[in-house]
């Protein structure tokens, strides 16, 4: 009972803090938590935002899988992730180069089929991206041991079952 | 503050219950409405619909088992992405089913990879009742 009670208490504080409107703050944590549930939070800078705004129109069918929100929640990500977007605002040398490769006339769903993110994937042979542990591209983290801070520097990679990569 | 202080009276009065409940009363009450001999979840047939396998969304045999494994307690991991999920039973995770729009989200989502399609009142339910009681 006084759980609840508890629980009750720092629900309705809350409830009063979001009448001073969203922070950016809680735009990120909505993200990562909606966005982070299934696979990381990809950092926005890795696409244009004409690719945000298609994929936040399908979500009930995003690759396959039903990744639907409700209409504020999807809102509240659309904003944040086309205020974010890499042609808008690519902080470092990595996302400006994948923002970079991605022409004008292309609307990419998927970063691991830019063309920059394909030049540097290049040399990984299938059976490290295939294995259990990795399954497929996308999975950023199992190989970026700082894919969540949003760095992918070569020192911090490091393949499951084989170990830091060396050119 | 007195917000606060009228929330807490009116809960010690009316007496007070997880959310989930509540949800799942209201579920009750749709499935008695559609079926006057309806008797109840049951936590049995939460089991077959949480453990058997079927042509899901992507064209592939699938279960909820698939990514949250057959031991509720257990970490599962995503079959699609290989990202770890945390247990889904509730008393071994105190997370699990406390925010109702949450758990409504994913059901909704889960259905429709497992089963292509929502699941009905008493499918919810019953797989509610089976996960909460594991
Ligand atoms: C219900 C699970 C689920 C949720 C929730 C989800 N995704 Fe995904 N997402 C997937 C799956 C599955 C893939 C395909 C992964 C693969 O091919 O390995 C994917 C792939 C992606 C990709 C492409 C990755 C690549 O190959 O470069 C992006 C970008 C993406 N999701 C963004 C998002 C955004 C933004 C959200 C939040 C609105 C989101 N996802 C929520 C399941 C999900
Ligand atoms: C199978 C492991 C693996 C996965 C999964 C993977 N990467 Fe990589 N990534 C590498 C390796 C290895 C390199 C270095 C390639 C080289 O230099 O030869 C690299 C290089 C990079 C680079 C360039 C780094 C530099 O300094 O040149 C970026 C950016 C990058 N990856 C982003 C991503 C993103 C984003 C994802 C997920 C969408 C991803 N990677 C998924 C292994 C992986
Ligand atoms: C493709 C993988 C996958 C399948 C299949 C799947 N789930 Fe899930 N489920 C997830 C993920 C991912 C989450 C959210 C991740 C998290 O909260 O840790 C989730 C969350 C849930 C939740 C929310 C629990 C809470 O309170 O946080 C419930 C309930 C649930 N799933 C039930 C089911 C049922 C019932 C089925 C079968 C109809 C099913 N799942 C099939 C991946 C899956």
């Amino acid at each position: 009972m006084k759980k609840y009670l508890i629980i009750a208490t720092v629900a309705t504080l809350f409830s009063g803090v979001t009448l001073f409107g969203v922070e950016s703050k809680t735009v990120e944590k909505v993200y990562q938590k909606e966005c982070g549930s299934c696979h990381m939070a990809y950092q926005p800078q890795f696409l244009p935002q004409r690719s945000w705004s298609k994929m936040m129109k399908k979500l009930d069918n995003h690759f396959d899988v039903d990744a639907s929100l409700d209409a504020n929640d999807n809102k509240t990500i659309l904003v944040y992730l086309t205020s974010n977007a890499g042609d808008v605002k690519a902080s470092t040398k990595h996302f400006s180069k994948m923002s970079n490769s991605i022409t004008s006339n292309e609307t990419p769903l998927r970063i691991s089929q830019t063309p920059y993110f394909l030049r540097e994937h290049r040399g990984i042979p299938k059976r490290f991206i295939e294995q259990k542990e990795v399954k497929s591209l996308a999975n950023c983290t199992a190989c970026h041991t700082t894919a969540n801070q949003g760095s992918y520097s070569e020192r911090a990679i490091k393949i499951p079952n084989y170990g830091r990569w060396e050119d | 503050m007195k917000k606060v202080l009228t929330v807490l009276g009116l809960m010690v009065t009316l007496g007070f219950s997880a959310p989930i409940d509540g949800y799942m009363q209201s579920l009750a009450n749709e499935a008695k409405k559609a079926d006057p001999s309806f008797k109840g979840f049951d936590a049995v047939s939460g089991k077959q619909i949480f453990t058997s396998e079927h042509i899901g969304k992507k064209g592939q045999n699938i279960s909820c088992a698939s990514c949250h494994t057959n031991d509720l307690k257990q970490a599962g991991k995503n079959t699609f992405t290989a990202k770890v999920i945390d247990p889904l039973s509730p008393k071994a995770n105190k997370e699990r089913l406390s925010d109702v729009k949450n758990v409504e989200k994913w059901l909704k989502r889960n259905f429709n990879d497992v089963y292509k399609r929502e699941g009905t009142v008493v499918e919810k339910g019953d797989v509610l009742t089976y996960i909460k009681n594991y």
